[in-house]
């Protein structure tokens, strides 16, 4: 059958499995999927742009809300990246609370996505669960910053606020229970015979092809590749940190829900050792709100993968180029690999596979197919072209949509 | 016939236990499942409309009632506005059957079990025809579900529901229920206390629960057949779903648990017929809603399964255990019930 004959089902952008807004047409035969074509670039809020107008304490808020899951992550990852471009150090106090909220987020955001997981798959019982769970982990969140979801806790030069003996105290019961609990869920991913049905052997993404497709973060290491920014570039106080990068080599559903379970307790095992071993002195020192001139590029884990941000500083209060690569965007061409070949019913908790975030993704970057060029349009020049393309097409624009 | 005893036919046919009763009680139903199954999900459920939340499922339906009415474009008119009527009024008729304030049901003839199962069996098939005339991409895949998980579940649920009406050596259902108040419910024999459990299953599969709701599974392909329901047509879709779990639940009353009938004590038979009327209701109350609480323990705790996974589920384990049962029933029955 030719490609033009077989059956379209459009997903998104608006589709009650996806929540963030994408657009995936599957060309499916029966209930198997033929090929998949994504579509992304609906949440395209223009940040980038906006951070060169803001100073780069305004752009520490404003990045934060790139996204709400690991707006931690972002923002570390930016504050680390200001105080490379400007020469300045956290005191280690700071960078210990830094490294706290990041794993504290880890601990959140992977079980979030346990959750989302086993309501992909119809088993809502669990998935209440997972989430009464994870309001304790929030609850320390709140505890230590005053926030429950952008933290707004790093600064440039360290953290803005410290933390006291009984909020410790308080987080380490807390951390007890949660590890009780994610153990609890792990035995019930490797056990239960209906969630093993749904996992096992779907969305496979060989070791190969998740090195080819550059692959980060729990997707990677689901599929056998050990790549951790934490171990492999440490960062923070990860170098002085007790812990393993976990890794399964089956490349497959079960392997990447398994994987973000064992990394929560990873992170649990971790956030003890913070709390446990806190050094003293300051939180933060001093930023003085212009950044040298100079370029300067910082990694983080955050938990989708790798997060990278680049600043290119003119001796300003605001930054001339800030530019940020989100991990989802590079799981996308991996998640198109592991959909194919699979079952329509598969497609929700495949594509939630790789703990997609649209918000992080969206760029406006134009790619030519036949030329493989690539280009970046400001605002002025996409409206002249919208205005030039117009002007070239209107007749046909028009006698498309009084068809419709 | 007298004209009282007309005006009385008329009003159990409306009133009670007819069309109202079954309505109102359905919708119940409904409220008792959502917050059972939100309970055990450590949800608190319906909480706002009502005590508790009960008023929930009415105050859904109304409200769908008052929403706009969209027919989309390109989809078969008169079928489209047809199928949620012929959904609605074939579950209201066929639960005339089902015995409620009496030891039979309101309409009442030999071998009126067949006629229960077979517009049981049309409801499958009214949900292929609404999918099918919606044209839309998702009721396509839902529909093409819908039908592969009837040719599933439809075998070892008639089956199932055989297996009593072998042993009260009957087709009647009031017979069915007679036998069983003169000896024992029928989930206390032997090969029918597993023709139970396959009735469960596929009831749970016919009303597109979980663990098989895979035509409307909704994180996968919206709402499935019903995709394109809206306002009115949805509102009564919902209430034919709702009716359709009464009858059920009525059904494997009927068959399995005794029927309407008290449990551990027989009526005396010249007691006033209101008052025998009014214990039979509630023990029917009674008995469907554990019914209901079997079925909503079973929907949280499994997962979604695949459609290939139900298919095979039900064609290599359900349908040759139930015809296992089946041949089983009239030995057993020979030498220990008839």
């Amino acid at each position: 059958m030719s490609e033009e004959r077989m059956f379209r089902i459009p997903v998104g952008p608006q589709h009650p499995a996806l929540k963030e807004p994408i657009n995936f047409t599957f060309i499916v035969d029966g209930e198997r999927v033929v090929d998949v074509k994504p579509r992304i670039g609906y949440n395209h809020r223009g940040i980038e742009k906006l951070m060169e107008s803001k100073t780069y304490i305004q752009g520490l808020y404003l990045i934060e809300r790139i996204c709400g899951i690991c707006s931690a992550a972002h923002q570390g990852c930016y504050a680390q990246n200001i105080e490379e471009a400007a020469g300045i150090e956290a005191p280690p106090r700071g960078v210990y609370l830094r490294t706290l909220i990041w794993e504290l987020e880890r601990i959140h955001s992977h079980l979030l996505w346990v959750g989302v997981a086993y309501h992909e798959i119809g088993f809502d019982t669990l998935f209440m669960y997972v989430w009464r769970d994870r309001e304790r982990v929030m609850d320390i969140l709140e505890m230590i910053s005053g926030n429950r979801v952008n933290y707004a806790m790093n600064t440039i030069g360290g953290v803005r606020r410290d933390v006291t003996p009984e909020i410790v105290d308080n987080a380490l019961k807390a951390l007890d229970y949660l590890e009780e609990r994610t153990k609890y869920y792990k035995k019930v991913t490797e056990e239960d015979d209906s969630i093993l049905a749904r996992t096992v052997n779907v969305g496979i993404l060989k070791t190969e092809d998740a090195k080819r497709l550059c692959a980060v973060g729990p997707t990677a290491r689901a599929s056998g590749l050990k790549v951790d920014v934490r171990r492999d570039d440490p960062y923070g106080a990860y170098d002085e940190l007790d812990f393993d990068v976990v890794v399964y080599d089956t490349c497959d559903l079960t392997a990447r829900v398994l994987v973000r379970i064992d990394e929560v307790l990873e992170s649990i095992k971790m956030c003890r050792q913070i709390l446990q071993n806190l050094p003293s002195g300051p939180v933060r020192v001093k930023f003085k709100r212009k950044v040298p001139e100079g370029e300067s590029i910082s990694k983080v884990e955050a938990p989708r993968g790798e997060d990278l941000h680049y600043v290119k500083a003119n001796g300003t209060e605001k930054p001339e180029r800030y530019k940020v690569r989100a991990p989802t965007l590079a799981n996308i061409p991996s998640v198109c690999e592991m959909l194919k070949g699979g079952y329509i019913a598969d497609i929700p908790i495949v594509f939630a596979g790789i703990d997609p975030c649209i918000a992080c993704t969206d760029r406006m970057l134009f790619i030519d197919v036949n030329t493989e060029r690539k280009w970046m349009w400001t605002e002025e020049e996409l409206r002249m072209y919208a205005r030039k393309w117009y002007k070239k097409h209107l007749k046909e624009v028009v006698r498309e949509r009084w068809k419709c | 016939m007298e004209v009282l005893e007309l005006i009385l036919l008329i009003l159990a046919t409306v009133l009670f236990p007819g069309v109202v009763f079954c309505t109102y009680y359905a919708l119940f139903l409904e409220w008792v499942d959502r917050k059972f199954f939100a309970r055990l999900q450590n949800r608190v459920g319906p909480w706002i409309t009502g005590p508790k939340g009960i008023l929930q499922p009415i105050a859904d339906i109304i409200k769908l009632l008052a929403k706009e009415d969209i027919t989309p474009n390109g989809v078969d008119r008169a079928g489209f506005v047809g199928a949620p009527f012929f959904a609605l009024t074939l579950a209201l008729f066929s639960l005339m059957f089902v015995p409620i304030a009496s030891t039979s049901g309101i309409l009442s003839f030999k071998g009126d079990l067949l006629i229960v199962l077979f517009i049981s069996t049309v409801f499958g098939i009214i949900i292929i025809f609404a999918g099918y005339v919606s044209a839309s991409r998702f009721s396509i895949v839902g529909t093409a579900r819908a039908g592969l998980q009837f040719v599933g579940y439809e075998i070892p649920l008639f089956v199932s529901a055989i297996i009593p009406a072998l042993i009260a050596r009957s087709l009647t259902l009031k017979e069915i229920v007679e036998w069983q108040i003169a000896h024992y419910p029928l989930i206390l024999c032997f090969p029918a206390m597993i023709a139970f459990g396959i009735f469960i299953v596929c009831s749970l599969a016919k009303l597109e629960k979980l663990p098989f709701d895979i035509p409307e599974a909704e994180t996968e392909i919206v709402a499935g057949w019903a995709t394109e329901f809206s306002g009115k047509k949805l509102a009564l879709f919902r209430l034919s779903t709702d009716l359709k779990m009464l009858l059920l639940a009525g059904l494997a009353t009927a068959l399995f648990l005794g029927g309407p009938a008290p449990w551990g004590f027989t009526l005396p038979a010249d007691l006033n017929p209101y008052l025998a009327a009014l214990i039979y209701s509630i023990w029917f109350v009674i008995k469907t809603i554990i019914v209901v609480l079997i079925m909503s323990t079973l929907k949280a705790a499994f997962a979604r399964y695949r459609i290939d996974q139900a298919l095979r589920g039900f064609w290599r384990y359900l349908t040759p255990l139930s015809l296992a049962i089946l041949i089983l029933t009239p030995i057993v029955a020979y030498h220990f019930y008839w």
